[in-house]
């Protein structure tokens, strides 16, 4: 970490952080089980900001060519984090369990041919990493966003500031900022005040 | 640094696996077929001569291999499965060419009564308790998932489905009917998004 791998104390997993990644001040990494997939190596492929958190099993699949930014006091929950080029958080964001964000998933029409040689390239990989299903589309959350559990955010989707994605959500097309969106597939159900400070449910 | 993937043997102990027990002994496995973790097994109980059986060049990894005593599970050649869940009380049978992305769950049953009496007495032989050899019926109907079939991220394939060579799943569809062959199906509850063109 910031150039050296580190083993984090009290670890259940036999595991250590990748060198390539980058945290700010008390960032908090529950575990090195969500690296083991963290194939990245761009230089940081990951960044966590001051005060972020990857609490449980959130799980980083990162590509080689892969980047994932997090912004500071984002909180990571049992999340995963699926990419091949470009994945960026912003900060104070909220991220449940069962949640997906990834910028590959199939293009329509793919065909059986190719998605066959998806899996024989995995099948002959010794770490049996996956290529790209598909032309990544960034992600981007911008911040103050706040997804529910089980969401999947789909490739090229951005996530506008101070949004709210209900539970099980599904995301194909950008959120504008304070909706919020719930369904699958996802449509917006009303707008919050920005300015709001009160409101708890 | 462990290794990420082991060869799936029967009965083997993984080195370094973290969690720490061996592999069953009634699976069956192809060459080049690997897996990460005996925890795969956790919720594993089948009770036949061979409750797994799997071809070859197949990856599995954090999946929940759950079947119950009379149950199995098939999969076919270059299968990918990724921190899915397959809970099978009868059959799941998965082709050649299928990928199962993270989060999806199959399973093929309800695996208790949807008759509110006989759910009551399901939770009392279930109980520390009860007899669990006097839970009431409950159906158990085969899923078939044909070769080249994606399934998404987060998407769900209930009991008695059978999804056509060479569909589509999209990420967080909740399939509860048969997909014809090459269809994309989306939503929830999963509807044809596309008609298959082979």
């Amino acid at each position: 970490m910031n150039g050296a791998s580190l083993q984090l104390a009290h670890d259940w997993y036999p595991g250590q952080l990748p060198a390539n990644i980058e945290v700010g001040e008390d960032v908090y990494i529950d575990t090195s089980y969500g690296f083991s997939g963290f194939f990245s190596e761009e230089n940081p492929g990951l960044v966590l900001g001051d005060g972020a958190g990857a609490y449980s099993l959130t799980t980083f699949l990162v590509q080689p060519t892969g980047r994932v930014s997090i912004g500071s006091y984002s909180c990571l929950n049992g999340t995963f984090v699926i990419c091949s080029d470009h994945i960026s958080i912003g900060a104070h964001c909220l991220l449940s369990w069962g949640v997906v964000l990834t910028d590959t998933w199939l293009s329509p029409g793919s065909t059986a041919a190719s998605r066959r040689s998806i899996l024989r390239a995995a099948a002959d990989d010794s770490l049996r990493r996956l290529p790209c299903f598909s032309e990544p589309r960034p992600v981007t959350l911008e911040d103050n966003v706040w997804v529910g559990f089980n969401a999947v955010i789909l490739p090229g989707v951005t996530l506008g500031q101070g949004c709210i994605v209900g539970c099980h959500t599904i995301v194909h097309e950008d959120v504008p900022p304070y909706a919020v969106v719930v369904g699958n597939p996802a449509r917006v159900v009303r707008f919050l005040d920005p300015n709001e400070t009160t409101r708890s449910a | 640094m462990t290794a990420l993937f082991h060869p799936l043997v029967p009965g083997a102990w993984l080195p370094g696996d973290w969690f720490h027990r061996s592999l069953p002994t009634n699976i069956m496995a192809g060459e080049n077929t690997v897996i990460d973790s005996s925890f795969c097994f956790k919720h594993y109980y089948a009770a036949d001569s061979i409750g797994l059986r799997v071809g070859h060049h197949v990856t599995i990894w954090r999946t929940n291999l759950a079947v119950e005593s009379g149950g199995m599970i098939e999969i076919g050649d270059f299968c990918y499965l990724t921190n899915a869940s397959l809970i099978c009380s009868g059959r799941i049978t998965l082709g050649s060419h299928v990928f199962v992305a993270g989060g999806a769950t199959i399973v093929d049953s309800d695996f208790h009564p949807i008759a509110p009496a006989a759910r009551m007495a399901d939770t009392i032989a279930l109980s520390s308790r009860g007899d669990r050899t006097r839970r009431p019926h409950i159906e158990s109907r085969p899923v078939v998932i044909e070769d080249d079939v994606w399934i998404g991220y987060n998407a769900t394939i209930l009991k008695g489905v059978r999804i056509g060579k060479g569909a589509i799943i999209a990420p967080g569809a909740v399939v509860t009917h048969d997909v014809p062959p090459g269809a994309t199906v989306a939503g929830n509850p999963a509807c044809l998004m596309e008609q298959g063109t082979t």
